[in-house]
C-alpha cells in the first residue's frame, strides 16, 4: 500500500467576491476549510460552486479577496504551483496515454525518472484498487475504473488540498453510491483536504465532514452534514438538502423556544429557531420521517388531509397525503405493516420539537436534485 | 427474449421477400458490401450513386493516371534517326526526278538500245517509289519503343530543379507548419467565440479572392519598385531584389497555401477537451509541456493533413513561380513539366516527370503517415 506522504492543509477564503463583467458568480464570501477535513459545497447547477472551486485551483483570480492554502497566499500562483489537484467533472483523463502514464503525468512534469515513475504509478493504482490495469488505454476501461485512475493521477502529485467538481456525476447510481465509500475511505487514508463539489445532497451528506450550502454565488449555511440536515438555517437549505413539508404563514404567538404559526391548515408550532415575533411572516420546516399518522388526539399539530397514495420504497414506505392543493409526505419504517390501512381522510401531524419554524424565504425550487 | 426477436423477423420477412427485382441487382446485392448501399438507398438511387462513383473513380483518377503512365512508358525515333529518315526520302525523291529527266531525255529515240534504256530506268522509278512509300509510312509511323528510358533521361539540370522544388517545398511546409500551429491553437482554444469567428474571417476572406491576384499582391509587394523597397527608401535603406532569388516565390508559396495547413490543425485542436489542457496545467505542466505532451499528440492526424497538402500544393505550385520569378529565378519542376508538355511537344518525358512528381507526393504521404504514426483512417476523419 502507498503511503502518501502528504498533509491536508486547511483553506481560507477571505471576503473573495467573482465576477465576469456584470455578472457576479461568487458574492463576496468568508470560509474556512480545515485541513484535512473531507468538505463540500453544494448547490443547484448554476449557483457558483464550481467557479469557487476553480478560483481554489487557481484558474481563475478573484476579482475581490484572498485565497490562503495553508497560511499561504495564493494570489498570483498558478493552478501548476499550487498545492492542489483537480479532479474534473469529465475526468479529462490522457486518452492517447496508457493508465500509468495519466497517472504519473505529474510525476513527469516534476522530472521523475520513467523508472520511478513507473513503480510509484502502480503503487498508487493499487491504493484505489486498480492493479493489474496501467498498461490500458483510459478508453479501455469502465466508468468507475476511469474515475480511480482521475483519482491516483491527482493524488501522484502530492497534493494538500484536491478538489473535485461532481466526479461522480457520470456513474450509475449504484456505482455512484460505491464510490463514495471509496471517495470516503482514500480521503481518510491519505489525510488529503478534500474539497467536493456536488448538487447531490445524498452525495453531500454521505461523504462529507462538513457541508457547505450555496444559492446564487452565496453560502446560505457552513455545519456539518448532520447539523445542516436536522437544523438548516434557512429555508433554501431545509428544502434543498433532504425533503421537508413547508407550512406558510404568520407567526400568531411564541412562547419558549416554540413559536405557532397560522397556517393554511391551522395553527402549528415548532421550534421558533430565528427567534421571530408575533407578526412575522415564518415558514414551518418538518421533515416526512418525523410526520406521524394522527387520529387519537393525543398527537399536537394534527390536521386533516385526504390520502393519496403509498409508495414502498423498501425499508420504508412513503404515504402522499394532499390539502389545499399541497402535498404532505409521511416517512415511515416499514415495520409492523406500515401504513397499510390509511382511511381516505386521514388526520396527519408531528410534535413541536419536529417543527422547524423559520423566518420566510426562497425555496428550492428542486428541479435539479439527483 | 430471443424468441420474441425470431418471431418478429418470421412476422417481416415474407413481405419482402416477392418483391420483383432485375437480376443484376440481385445479384449484386445478395451480400457483401454493396447490399448495405443498396438496402438504404433503394435500386435506382444506390444505382446512381454506384454510377457517379465509377464515373468519378475511373473518369477523374484513374484513366488519367492511365494515359500519363502509358505515355510515360514510351518513346519514338526522334532526333538523328529522325533526320536521316527525312534525309533519305530527300534523296530519293531527288533521283527520282533524275530519272524522270534520263526518261525525256530519251523520248523520240526509237532505238532497242533506247528501248531497254527506258525500261531499266522504268523499272528503277518503280523500285524507288516504293521505296519513298515505305518511308513515308515509317516517317508517319514512328517505330515507338517501351522501356524506362523517359524516367532514365532527366538531365543533370532537370534533376537539380527537381531536387530543389522538393527541398523548397518541405521548406515551405516547414514554415507554414511553424506558422499555423499557434494561429489555429489561439483561434481554437484560446480566443473567446466571437474573437475566434472574427480571426477566422480574417484567415478566410482573403481565400475568396482569386489566388492568381492574392499572388499580383505579393508581386506589387517584392517588385524592385514595390511597396516593400519604397518603404525600404525611405528608412534610407538599398532596394532588394526579392524576385531574382527563389525567395519571392518562396513567401508567395507560404502565403499561397497557409490555410491548407491551418484549417485541418484547428479542426483537431477545436476537438480537443479544454479540461485535459487544465488538467496537464494543474498537475504541473509548463506551456511546453502542454504542447509537447498533450495538444500535438491530439492535433497530429490533423499536422499530417495540413503537411501532406501543403506539401502537395508546393511542389505541384505552376502559378506562382510563374508569376512571382517570370523567368529571373530558377525553374519550378511544374514549370519545367509544363515546357515538356507545351514547348518541346514531347508528352511522354512530360509525363514521365509528371508521373516521378505524383510518385514523390505519394510517397511523402507514407512518411508523413511514419512520422505521425497516424493511419488512413486518422487522416481520413
Amino acid at each position: 500500500m502507498a503511503d502518501i506522504a502528504a498533509h491536508g492543509k486547511d483553506v481560507h477564503l477571505d471576503g473573495v467576491s467573482i465576477r465576469f463583467g456584470d455578472f457576479t458568480a461568487v458574492e463576496t464570501t468568508d470560509l474556512t476549510v480545515r485541513a484535512g477535513e473531507f468538505f463540500s459545497i453544494l448547490g443547484p447547477s448554476g449557483c457558483g460552486k464550481t467557479t469557487m472551486l476553480r478560483a481554489i485551483s487557481g484558474f481563475i483570480e478573484p476579482s475581490t479577496g484572498e485565497i490562503r492554502i495553508g497560511g499561504e497566499a495564493m494570489r498570483g500562483v498558478g493552478p501548476n504551483r499550487r498545492p492542489t489537484a483537480m479532479i474534473f467533472q469529465n475526468l479529462a483523463l490522457f486518452p492517447l496515454m496508457a493508465v500509468w502514464e495519466n497517472v504519473a503525468f505529474g510525476l513527469e512534469m516534476r522530472g521523475w525518472s520513467k523508472k520511478d515513475r513507473k513503480r510509484r504509478a502502480e503503487e498508487l493504482l493499487e491504493l484505489v484498487a486498480l492493479p493489474e490495469q496501467s498498461g490500458k488505454k483510459p478508453g479501455d476501461l469502465s466508468g468507475g475504473q476511469r474515475q480511480r485512475v482521475a483519482i491516483a493521477r491527482a493524488l501522484a502529485v502530492e497534493p494538500s488540498v484536491l478538489l473535485l467538481d461532481e466526479p461522480l456525476s457520470a456513474l450509475d447510481l449504484k456505482l455512484r453510491q460505491h464510490m463514495r465509500g471509496e471517495l470516503k475511505e482514500i480521503q481518510r487514508k491519505t489525510g488529503v483536504t478534500f474539497i467536493y463539489i456536488t448538487h447531490d445532497q445524498g452525495e453531500a451528506l454521505t461523504m462529507s465532514d462538513r457541508i457547505a450550502v450555496m444559492k446564487a454565488g452565496v453560502i446560505e449555511q457552513v455545519a456539518e452534514s448532520d447539523r445542516i440536515y436536522r437544523d438548516p438555517a434557512t429555508p433554501f437549505v431545509a428544502t434543498f438538502v433532504g425533503e421537508s413539508n413547508v407550512f406558510e404563514g404568520r407567526v400568531s404567538a411564541t412562547e419558549g423556544r416554540f413559536a405557532t404559526v397560522d397556517t393554511a391548515v391551522g395553527p402549528l408550532t415548532g421550534e421558533n429557531r430565528d427567534g421571530l415575533a408575533p407578526g412575522e411572516r415564518a415558514m414551518l420546516f418538518v421533515r416526512p420521517e418525523r410526520m406521524q399518522l394522527g387520529g387519537n388526539g393525543a398527537l399536537p399539530n394534527q390536521f386533516e388531509t385526504t390520502f393519496e397514495r403509498r409508495d414502498l420504497e423498501g425499508p420504508y414506505v412513503n404515504l402522499f397525503f394532499e390539502r389545499d392543493g399541497r402535498e404532505y409526505t409521511v416517512h415511515l419504517t416499514n415495520v409492523d405493516e406500515a401504513g397499510h390501512a390509511i382511511a381516505r381522510r386521514q388526520r396527519i401531524g408531528f410534535r413541536p420539537e419536529a417543527g422547524l419554524v423559520l423566518r420566510a424565504g426562497e425555496l428550492d425550487a428542486g428541479e435539479d436534485v439527483a | 427474449m430471443t424468441s420474441r426477436i425470431g418471431a418478429v423477423e418470421a412476422v417481416t420477412a415474407p413481405q419482402e421477400a416477392p418483391r420483383p427485382r432485375p437480376a443484376l441487382l440481385v445479384r449484386a446485392t445478395r451480400g457483401g458490401p454493396l447490399a448495405g448501399l443498396f438496402r438504404a438507398y433503394g435500386d435506382l438511387m444506390a444505382g446512381v450513386i454506384l454510377v457517379i462513383g465509377a464515373v468519378w473513380v475511373l473518369g477523374l483518377i484513374t484513366l488519367p493516371q492511365v494515359f500519363m503512365l502509358e505515355q510515360s512508358l514510351w518513346h519514338e525515333r526522334r532526333g538523328g534517326e529522325q533526320v536521316q529518315l527525312t534525309l533519305e526520302i530527300d534523296n530519293a525523291y531527288q533521283d527520282l526526278e533524275l530519272l524522270r529527266f534520263d526518261r525525256m531525255a530519251l523520248e523520240g529515240d526509237q532505238s532497242a538500245e533506247a528501248e531497254a534504256e527506258r525500261e531499266r530506268i522504268q523499272a528503277r522509278m518503280a523500285e524507288l517509289e516504293q521505296r519513298i512509300a515505305e518511308l513515308e509510312a515509317a516517317e508517319r509511323q514512328p517505330v515507338r519503343t517501351y522501356g524506362l528510358a523517359n524516367y532514365a533521361r532527366m538531365s543533370g539540370l532537370h534533376f537539380q530543379i527537381f531536387l530543389k522544388t522538393l527541398v523548397a517545398g518541405a521548406l515551405v511546409t516547414l514554415i507554414a507548419l511553424v506558422v499555423c500551429y499557434p494561429m489555429a491553437y489561439v483561434v481554437a482554444k484560446v480566443a473567446t467565440p466571437q474573437r475566434a469567428a472574427l480571426l477566422m474571417l480574417g484567415l478566410v476572406i482573403p481565400y475568396a479572392i482569386n489566388e492568381l491576384l492574392r499572388i499580383f499582391a505579393w508581386l506589387m509587394i517584392l517588385d524592385f519598385n514595390g511597396v516593400l523597397n519604397t518603404m525600404l527608401g525611405w528608412l534610407g535603406l538599398a532596394p532588394v531584389r526579392y524576385l531574382d532569388s527563389s525567395a519571392g516565390v518562396f513567401v508567395g508559396m507560404v502565403y499561397a497555401y497557409v490555410l491548407f495547413m491551418v484549417f485541418p490543425i484547428y479542426n483537431t485542436v477545436e476537438t480537443l477537451d479544454r479540461n485535459q489542457i487544465e488538467a496537464a496545467r494543474d498537475l504541473g505542466a509548463s506551456t511546453f509541456k502542454i504542447h509537447s505532451r498533450i495538444v500535438i499528440p491530439h492535433a497530429k492526424p490533423g499536422i499530417a493533413v495540413g503537411c501532406i497538402m501543403t506539401f502537395m500544393l508546393a511542389v505541384g505550385s505552376y502559378s506562382v513561380p510563374q508569376i512571382l520569378s517570370r523567368g529571373s529565378a530558377g525553374d519550378w519542376f511544374s514549370q519545367l513539366i509544363y515546357k515538356q508538355f507545351f514547348e518541346s511537344f514531347n508528352w511522354n518525358t512530360g509525363s514521365a516527370y509528371a508521373f516521378t512528381l505524383l510518385l514523390t507526393c505519394i510517397a511523402f504521404i507514407f512518411v508523413m503517415m511514419a512520422i505521425f504514426r497516424v493511419g488512413i483512417r486518422d487522416i481520413a476523419r
